[in-house]
């Protein structure tokens, strides 16, 4: 099926969706500045929400979910950015306390 | 010409912001340095927006861009600059962590899109396309009314299980409020300014 | 009337209060415990007061005894007739010299004339007053003697077995008022005796005989009140026993007074020889005690009863085995009778049909009881149940021979002359002694002939036995013990051939003449400060009162007086006691005449050892000089006792007409016992006692009487007096029978070699056998759980319950090492364990899912 000309389906954003949550999640896994791995978590939750938006929006289905789709997209949204809020200080913290942000250094609960 | 006028202008599109936004997310994932990342991050998540905007959900795509690219990621930007230092190059990832999370990931990817493309019913689009245009696509309203308890879009509910869900989102509304009023207080606190370690060590920053 | 056993029962516990207060606060009772003798006076007295005023006032003026030892009872009619049947007595009944009288307790005498006419309406009293008529001599009686007068009752029940009452009870005839004024009396001397005697006791005491391991002197507090207290418990215990009323409470006061006598005897409990004496007077009671509990069984199991006397209409022992039906001729009562048949009563029982009730059962074997009483018809001597009417008798003597000290169990009452003089004059001459005299008097009507035979017998034999002993004493007290021992066997002999007012009377002048000399002993022994004769010689111008005080007792215990005129007291009672020997010799010739040769030859050597203690003390040159120089007269507080008692020894046994001792004592004799009673199992007759004051007994044995005694006194002052045949010659001339005499004729060492050193023997191989084999076992038992234990603490403790810790400690340990690996403390290894696991589950839910469906 040629993509430039069929209309395109609920599967398609779910896989955009899909790879940008590996991608955030293997982002967040490689990275050692803890900024990287910020960004890692914003990418995993932007790719929620590409899912949400995409099971919520009627042009791709006839049953939907409607409105609650994007509803739920908005909460992750604000949530998102109350997350990096918190994060930042703590990533800002860290850095006052031990004058880098290598994750690798943040190793004091080692069992 | 013939594909011209046979291009779906909206699958061309969605084909567009997806790749941009894979692409940026790559350039994320393999940058090293983190302004790019930072940049990279900006610009995948703008077409991200614009994804939403081609799913019907205009508001959230413009919220997306205000708060998400115009928001959260400046505040990223912030602390990059705030903790700005001249190892940034130096801390590479070993080839073994790459590999481990390359073969996690892959498994996961590979577990979603299985799960993305099983469904008959998400892979084939809307048959009726006509219908289409007469879709509103203006969801600003029906998002604030159903915030605050009134759920417009939904006014003749058939199934009787789900007139439950009538009364909206207005819990979960206050409830975020209030998580980010928290959330903000409790991050001032945080990351108030407190006496810097002033001497520091090249290389790892250890403390001393 | 009805105060009497009230009276007499407070009598009984004053001095058990006196006992009671003294020992709660002895010590603290005036200056170092003086106070107490005064209690344990003032108690004794009191008593001694009550017993008086039961004696005159009530008893007295309620049975006015008539000249009653050779006429009737004394008879009571309402209308107050004088006994009738002096017209018909045999013409020499009626001396008046002679042991018709008595004198009565106190000086002054009611000469009130039956002025008791009244008849008691209380129902527990029994009172029978008949005329007793009399003929001959030979075993018939015309009308039946019926029960003396007497109270019986019971003050409180302890318990009830079946058919069987234990009771606190009280029987209460003139025997017994009699017994409670001479007991009190005697006892109220000596406590003041007593004061006097023990006031070494006040104060710290050296004992001269103890000697400590270093050689010193035992010096020792003084232990005044306890003596005292002893006294009083003594003299509670030995009223207890003649008050009471039924065999199992004679029987307890019977122990009391026994443990008393031990304490006492063993008051100077630091002396070796005292505390063994204790043990050895209380050991050889037991040992009587056991013949008497065998006794008591029979009686117990056969009779059912304890008691006495009737008691709210429940027959005694007395009237179950001499009933009125048989004119109070001893019969075997029907429980003894059913019990000695029990193999024809089996058959009997055998024989009944089936299904006959228990009633019908006891009926048909009531109905054959006279047939099996009958000699003829069973063939058996008595019939049955004869024989177990002669082991209760015997087995109650055996009581009387452990405490009145008779062969063979007198060897206890020489050695308990350890306790201090007051003592031996109290218990061991007048009380505790004549306790078992008073018994077989009491139990009189049970014995059957045989057991008065057995009586008679072991009497003789102690009297003869204990008088050869006494020659060669040379231990003041010993002398007077020995004396004591042959009295009683006297006493005891007496009452075996029959003579039971003889025995009685004895009793009682023995007591006041024996105290006497006793304290007149004491009293020598406290000037002098030495028990023994050769160290003492003509005291008598040092301590006079003592030594004529003691000459009367002499003369009373010989039985001095002129012939048919007047006497000592003693010359009374041994009169009678010659005179129904001799009346039971003529009547049973051969083995009979016996008991008179031995009573007459008893009597001579008394007279003899008497008097050679009065001379060796009293006359003579002083053998030791320094005591003679120290010794002094005793104080006033010691002497008046002897001169009170001393009053006693010579008249108590007047025939004063009307209330005398005799009259008095004649009045409870048993009934039934004025029969000439032939016995069963031996060819022998029992005469009647009246019999005995025949002219044709009475002067050949009152001449024999006063001749034997005249005989021993001029030996005795030939030897001891005028030196004329000298004293050491005799011995040396006799030797091997004075060596004999001397050791007592080696009862002690017999005892000893016989009982003593088998028991010693086995104990020590019972206990060689608990120390080789038990504790063997014991401590090797306790070795090899050591041992075990040591093992098992290695092997269990260690190794197992340890070992097993410590694994499971180091297998945690380990596990928690190594999961230490896992917090690795880096972020991002973490992210990927979060998404591997979320892979996992989403894995594991799809798949699952997916074959669900």
């Amino acid at each position: 099926m040629n993509p430039l000309t069929s209309p395109v389906g609920v599967s398609h954003y779910l896989l955009v969706g899909a790879v940008l949550f590996v991608t955030g999640v293997v982002c967040m896994a490689t990275k050692r500045n803890t900024l990287g791995i910020l960004m890692g978590i914003e990418l995993v939750l932007n790719g929620a929400n590409v899912n949400f938006v995409a099971f919520g929006s009627s042009y791709l289905r006839e049953s939907s979910l409607g409105l609650d789709g994007q509803f739920f997209a908005l909460f992750v949204i604000v949530l998102a950015a109350a997350e990096a809020a918190v994060a930042l200080a703590i990533a800002l913290n860290f850095y006052n306390n031990h004058a880098t942000i290598d994750v690798d250094q943040a190793d004091e609960l080692k069992g | 010409m013939i594909v011209l006028a046979a291009i779906n202008w909206h699958s061309f599109f969605f084909l567009f912001f997806a790749l941009v936004a894979c692409a940026a997310a790559m350039g994320v994932l393999f940058s090293s340095n983190v302004v790019r990342m930072a940049a990279y991050l900006i610009l995948s998540l703008a077409s991200t927006a614009g994804l939403f905007f081609l799913a019907g959900a205009e508001f959230v795509g413009a919220m997306q861009i205000m708060i998400y690219v115009g928001g959260t990621l400046v505040l990223l930007i912030f602390g990059v600059m705030l903790t700005a230092q001249a190892t940034f190059v130096s801390m590479k990832t070993r080839a073994g962590e790459w590999v481990v999370a390359g073969v996690v990931g892959g498994t996961l990817f590979f577990l979603l899109a299985q799960a993305a493309l099983s469904v008959d019913q998400w892979r084939t689009p809307r048959t009726d396309q006509a219908e289409l245009a007469a879709i509103e696509s203006k969801t600003s309203a029906p998002l604030g009314l159903g915030l605050i308890g009134v759920r417009v879009d939904k006014l003749h509910q058939a199934d009787e299980r789900l007139k439950q869900g009538m009364s909206g989102y207005v819990l979960p509304f206050e409830i975020i409020s209030v998580h980010l009023l928290v959330v903000l207080v409790g991050a001032a606190y945080l990351a108030r300014t407190k006496k810097r370690m002033t001497d520091v060590k090249a290389e790892g920053g250890r403390k001393v | 009337m009805e105060l009497l056993p009230e009276i007499l029962g407070w009598a009984v516990l004053l001095p058990l209060i006196s006992f009671v207060v003294i020992f709660l606060a002895g010590p603290r009772m005036g200056k170092a415990g003086s106070l107490a003798g005064w209690v344990a006076t003032l108690a004794i007295v009191s008593s001694c007061f009550l017993s008086l005023c039961v004696a005159f006032p009530i008893w007295l003026v309620h049975h006015w005894p008539h000249d009653a030892s050779h006429g009737a009872v004394a008879q009571h009619d309402t209308d107050g007739e004088h006994d009738t049947d002096e017209d018909h007595d045999a013409p020499a009944h009626h001396d008046d010299g002679n042991t018709d009288g008595g004198h009565a307790e106190n000086d002054h005498q009611r000469q009130q004339q039956a002025a008791g006419g009244d008849h008691d309406k209380r129902a527990s009293q029994q009172r029978h007053d008949e005329v007793a008529e009399r003929d001959s001599s030979n075993g018939e009686t015309d009308h039946a003697e019926n029960a003396v007068p007497l109270i019986t009752g019971d003050w409180y029940e302890l318990g009830r077995f079946g058919p069987l009452r234990l009771t606190i009870g009280f029987y209460i005839d003139s025997l017994t008022v009699c017994m409670f004024c001479m007991v009190t009396l005697i006892a109220s001397c000596i406590h003041f005796y007593a004061m006097g005697y023990m006031r070494d006791e006040l104060h710290d005491f050296e004992d001269p005989e103890v000697t400590m391991s270093d050689g010193s002197q035992l010096i020792r507090p003084g232990r005044y009140h306890r003596f005292f207290q002893a006294m009083s418990l003594f003299s509670f215990s030995m009223l207890g026993l003649v008050i009471s009323g039924n065999v199992a409470m004679t029987f307890v006061f019977w122990e009391l007074v026994g443990i008393c006598s031990y304490f006492l005897i063993g008051f100077y409990v630091e002396r070796t020889s005292a505390s063994t004496a204790a043990n050895k007077a209380f050991i050889v009671n037991r040992v009587g005690d056991f013949g008497m509990i065998i006794g008591m069984m029979a009686i117990w199991a056969s009779l059912g009863t304890f008691a006495f006397g009737d008691i709210d209409g429940q027959s005694g022992i007395f009237s179950l085995v001499r009933p009125e039906s048989s004119q109070h001729a001893l019969v075997v009562p029907d429980g003894m009778v059913v019990s000695g048949a029990k193999s024809e009563v089996g058959e009997l029982v055998d024989s009944l049909p089936a299904g006959t009730s228990p009633e019908e059962m006891d009926a048909a074997i009531a109905a054959n009881i006279p047939q099996w009483r009958d000699p003829e018809a069973t063939g058996l001597k008595g019939g049955y149940g004869y024989w177990l009417l002669v082991i209760a008798g015997i087995g109650i003597f055996c009581g009387c021979v452990g405490k009145s000290a008779q062969f063979p169990l007198h060897v206890w009452l020489p050695d308990a002359m350890e306790g201090p003089t007051p003592v031996s004059a109290l218990v061991h001459s007048a009380t505790m002694v004549a306790a078992g005299v008073y018994l077989v008097a009491r139990f009189y009507p049970v014995f059957a002939p045989e057991v008065l035979l057995v009586i008679a017998v072991t009497g003789c034999i102690t009297l003869f036995l204990a008088a050869t002993i006494a020659i060669t004493a040379t231990d003041i007290k010993r002398v007077l013990a020995y004396s004591t021992v042959s009295q009683l066997g006297y006493m005891m002999m007496a009452l075996g051939v029959g003579g039971w007012l003889a025995g009685t009377l004895h009793l009682f002048t023995h007591a006041f003449f024996k105290s006497l000399l006793f304290m007149c002993s004491g009293s020598v022994i406290h000037g002098v400060h030495t028990n023994e004769l050769p160290l003492m010689g003509g005291l008598r111008h040092k301590m006079p009162y003592t030594a004529y005080t003691m000459l009367i007792g002499c003369l009373a215990i010989a039985g001095a007086g002129l012939p048919f005129v007047i006497g000592f007291s003693g010359y009374y009672s041994k009169d009678a006691i010659l005179e129904q020997a001799l009346l039971f010799g003529n009547v049973n010739p051969g083995f009979g005449k016996f008991f008179f040769f031995a009573a007459a030859g008893g009597a001579a050597i008394t007279a003899f050892y008497m008097f050679r203690l009065w001379y060796l003390t009293f006359a003579g040159e002083p053998r030791d000089p320094h005591r003679y120089d120290h010794a002094h007269e005793s104080p006033p507080v010691m002497i008046r006792p002897l001169l009170v008692l001393s009053v006693f020894a010579v008249a108590v046994a007047w025939p004063i007409p009307g209330p005398s001792l005799s009259n008095l004592l004649e009045q409870s004799r048993p009934a039934g016992t004025l029969a000439d009673t032939p016995a069963v199992l031996v060819n022998m007759v029992w005469p009647n006692e009246r019999d005995s004051h025949a002219s044709a007994i009475k002067i050949p044995a009152t001449l024999i009487a006063f001749s034997t005694a005249l005989a021993g006194f001029l030996l005795a002052t030939v030897m001891y007096c005028w030196k004329k045949l000298d004293a050491e010659d005799v011995r040396r001339q006799f030797a091997p029978i004075h060596r004999f005499l001397i050791n007592k004729w080696w009862f002690d060492e017999l005892y000893e070699s016989v009982f003593i050193k088998p028991t010693l023997w086995k104990a020590k191989l019972f206990a060689a056998f608990d120390r080789n084999c038990i504790d063997w076992l014991v401590d090797n038992l306790a070795l090899s759980v050591r041992r075990f234990a040591v093992v098992w603490e290695y092997v269990g403790d260690r190794t197992i319950v340890d070992g097993f810790v410590d694994k499971l400690a180091a297998v945690t340990y380990s596990t928690a090492v190594s999961m230490r690996r896992i917090q690795t403390g880096s972020l991002r290894t973490y992210v990927v364990s979060i998404v591997v696991g979320m892979v996992i589950v989403f894995v594991l839910v799809s798949w699952g899912y997916t074959w669900a469906s």
